[in-house]
């Protein structure tokens, strides 16, 4: 579970996030939704620990700088940062050594490895891969250390049909495992089919929340609401 | 033309109007052109006459040494397609622009230029200390830093011309890039021979800096042959080498404009990885394959293997080590220290055997702590900044910074033993300044790694460079003085042990720099709670 409190962060003068609060429960997948310049990437660096902010951020009930939120938290980077002198095996097993994770992570491992189709490139180091492969070893990074919440910054942007088809079944199987999804995404089309609550952001804020049974029931069209919000603002309304 | 001269006017208007929006900058810059100034202003005052002055052709070599120094990189650059002369940014907008292409490379080496002009200035100050230092006038120092600025020309000229020569043609290139290096190779070769068949004294070394077979190698001998022979009134040699500088601008001058350009593929490419390269080293996150080019690296062993937490850090960088070199940490810094600390050794034994050999073991450290500074800018560490893993990985903040600075802590350690071994093995003396020297410069390297976190944790890892030097110099000055401090009071109550001073002094300089960069690292764990 993420329980996000009061959350503002500021660059001098200029607020990317702006007082926002919001939950994701276990077992759901939440999309933060918005422009460019939203503050959708500044909240996900926010929660995964790397900026210094006013508020307070909770994982699973520990402080989110602690070492056993760290313990539980996944998170892929918009870009990817592979250490460009290991090979694909290697990040594995770096990132299994340092989260003192148990002989397990082997198997886990090389499903994942496989899922990404990165198995016949396990030898390949971090610098000869395309970027949509060195995207693909940071979920694979992510996801080995079987997290309790992961976080997505833009996931789908330069991965190929096969990776985002697996991502998203990857998604949907975190969500039966229990495991709390955040997305930051500016395209709504990619996670339309299995999102649970969505966060749009605008100039920092949150502007709505929606959970999909609510959606649903009131036959709202979410692509709707998101320009509505958007292009409001935009034209000064 | 007109508009490079509009884009060069804004660009200029725009880069002092966002100067003056940024105090810290603003306030930065008007230190260093004071500090610029208040040098070149004490150096050239008058300060009566020099107690002692220096012997002339040690200025002749230095002068020498300063031509290479600046003209050997830009003939380099200018044939790596072009790579200095055009930023990403020209490439994108005037290369795609209705502009001639010789037009737009007379820009490119007009700005690269202007940009060398800063140099100059820091020469000028030079030049003053020259004054000061050795037996000439103040015309004469004037007329050094004119020689500068010629041999800036000059090469900016052949530059041009031997750019457009070698566009599209690798074996041209390899034939100019084997010229280029060949000039230093000349000039170094014929003191060095001279060196060791003469005996190595300070004599035969003013000899050989004052060769006149140096003066033979073309641009940077001839304006040495210029500027010397018009300091020495020696008007043969002037007449000389006036003529010949004068042809090799014509020459160069007149081949630009016949050539028929088409480089801009070239520098496409060249100008993509210098964008790179600046851009990391703005951001301070080197990257591998930037500083080691396209180099294929032939994956061996893998694995990790061991580390646990934190540690695994460590062991990941000893097997990214292991790729970069199969020595590890033994590479080519390792050999120019060796180099280093043996020419200084040698040369004061050889030179001065009156003194007792515990002076050639701090000498040496002097010199070797000086060069390991521009060794010491990006150890694995600060990579490992650039990357979100260290600020992830679940434990103690301490631990993963120490683990992540290790090999930068071990590598100087290694380096010392290395150099300081061999300069025992060849100038002799007591086993303990060996080992001290040894263990000295190790912990120089902890200490300039201490002064990088401390000027992290106060710039932050993504604030200005500039600014971030600024602080890192500063710390370095700050955080030895208590050291040789110490060490210096060490001699000085010991003045019984003078014949091994290198030790007396050497240990408490250790104790201190292992002490003060060990508590840097515990107050600034904070360092990894975010990137910021």
């Amino acid at each position: 579970m993420l329980n996000v409190s009061h959350l503002t962060k500021k660059y001098n003068r200029y607020a990317a996030n702006n007082n926002i609060s919001f939950t994701v429960n276990d077992g759901e997948i939440a999309v933060i939704a918005g422009p460019n310049g939203a503050g959708k990437s500044t909240a996900i660096k926010c929660i995964a620990g790397l900026l210094r902010f006013e508020g307070e951020i909770e994982i699973c009930g520990f402080n989110n700088k602690s070492i056993e939120a760290k313990r539980v938290l996944g998170y892929i980077p918009e870009i990817p940062a592979p250490f460009e002198l290991l090979t694909v095996w290697e990040h594995m097993e770096f990132i299994a050594k340092a989260y003192k994770l148990d002989e397990s992570w082997k198997n886990r491992a090389e499903e994942l490895v496989k899922r990404m189709e990165l198995d016949d490139k396990r030898s390949k180091l971090g610098k000869e891969l395309s970027k949509g492969m060195q995207q693909k070893i940071s979920i694979c990074c992510a996801l080995l250390i079987n997290p309790k919440v992961v976080l997505f910054d833009e996931p789908f942007v330069g991965l190929d049909p096969h990776a985002i088809k697996e991502l998203k079944e990857m998604l949907l199987e975190m969500r039966s495992k229990g495991i709390s999804v955040i997305i930051s995404t500016h395209m709504l089309d990619s996670v339309s089919e299995f999102w649970d609550r969505v966060f749009i952001m605008m100039d920092g804020r949150i502007e709505a929340e929606r959970t999909r049974e609510y959606v649903e029931k009131n036959g709202e069209d979410l692509e709707e609401l998101f320009f509505s919000i958007t292009e409001k603002r935009k034209n000064g309304q | 033309m007109d508009s490079i001269f509009f884009m060069i006017q804004k660009t200029v208007k725009n880069a002092i109007v966002d100067t003056v929006r940024h105090p810290l900058r603003l306030i930065l810059y008007s230190l260093l052109i004071l500090s610029m100034i208040y040098a070149l202003v004490v150096s050239f005052s008058p300060g009566g006459t020099p107690e002692y002055s220096f012997d002339d052709r040690i200025l002749e070599g230095a002068y020498h040494a300063i031509l290479y120094f600046i003209s050997i990189p830009i003939l380099l650059k200018g044939l790596s397609t072009g790579t200095s002369f055009f930023g990403m940014s020209d490439v994108n907008n005037i290369f795609t622009a209705p502009i001639s292409e010789k037009k737009v490379l007379i820009y490119g080496v007009g700005r690269r230029l202007a940009s060398m002009l800063l140099l100059v200035v820091t020469f000028a100050s030079y030049g003053g200390m020259a004054v000061k230092m050795f037996d000439i006038t103040l015309s004469n120092a004037f007329l050094l830093v004119c020689g500068i600025m010629l041999m800036l020309i000059v090469v900016q000229i052949i530059t041009m011309f031997i750019f457009a020569a070698a566009g599209g043609h690798p074996i041209r290139a390899a034939v100019l890039k084997i010229i280029i290096y060949m000039m230093p190779v000349f000039s170094l070769s014929a003191v060095t021979i001279y060196m060791f068949s003469n005996g190595l004294t300070f004599e035969n070394l003013y000899r050989a800096l004052t060769l006149p077979m140096l003066e033979y190698v073309p641009i940077t001998g001839w304006i040495h042959g210029l500027i010397f022979g018009i300091v020495s009134g020696n008007v043969v040699k002037v007449i000389i080498y006036s003529v010949l500088t004068a042809v090799i601008i014509i020459i160069g001058i007149t081949a630009f404009i016949f050539v028929r350009l088409d480089y801009y593929e070239d520098v496409l490419g060249g100008a993509e990885s210098y964008y790179e390269w600046r851009s990391s080293m703005r951001s301070g996150t080197v990257k591998d394959s930037v500083m080691m080019g396209e180099k294929k690296i032939d994956v061996r062993k893998t694995g990790i293997r061991r580390g646990y937490g934190a540690s695994s850090i460590f062991f990941k960088h000893l097997r990214e080590g292991s790729r970069r070199s199969r020595l590890m940490f033994f590479n080519i810094n390792t050999v120019v220290l060796i180099f280093v600390s043996l020419i200084t050794g040698m040369v004061i034994k050889t030179a001065a055997d009156f003194l007792p050999s515990t002076v050639i073991y701090i000498s040496a450290v002097v010199i070797c702590v000086y060069v390991q500074f521009f060794f010491s800018a990006a150890g694995d560490w600060v990579k490992e900044l650039s990357k979100p893993y260290i600020f992830l990985i679940p434990d103690s903040a301490v631990k993963k910074l120490i683990m992540a600075g290790a090999t930068s802590i071990i590598k100087p350690f290694v380096d010392g033993i290395a150099a300081f071994g061999i300069l025992g093995i060849a100038a002799g003396g007591n086993i303990s300044d060996i080992i001290v020297s040894m263990a000295v410069y190790g912990s120089f390297g902890s200490v300039y790694i201490a002064a990088n976190i401390l000027a992290q944790r106060i710039v932050g890892t993504d604030g200005n460079r500039g600014v971030f030097i600024a602080f890192y110099m500063s710390f370095i000055v700050l955080l030895m003085i208590p050291g040789i401090g110490a060490g210096l009071l060490a001699v000085s109550w010991l003045g019984q042990f003078t014949y091994i001073a290198a030790t007396v002094m050497g240990i408490p300089i250790f104790i201190w720099n292992i002490f003060v960069s060990f508590m840097i690292f515990l107050m600034c764990k904070n360092l990894l709670n975010n990137i910021e």
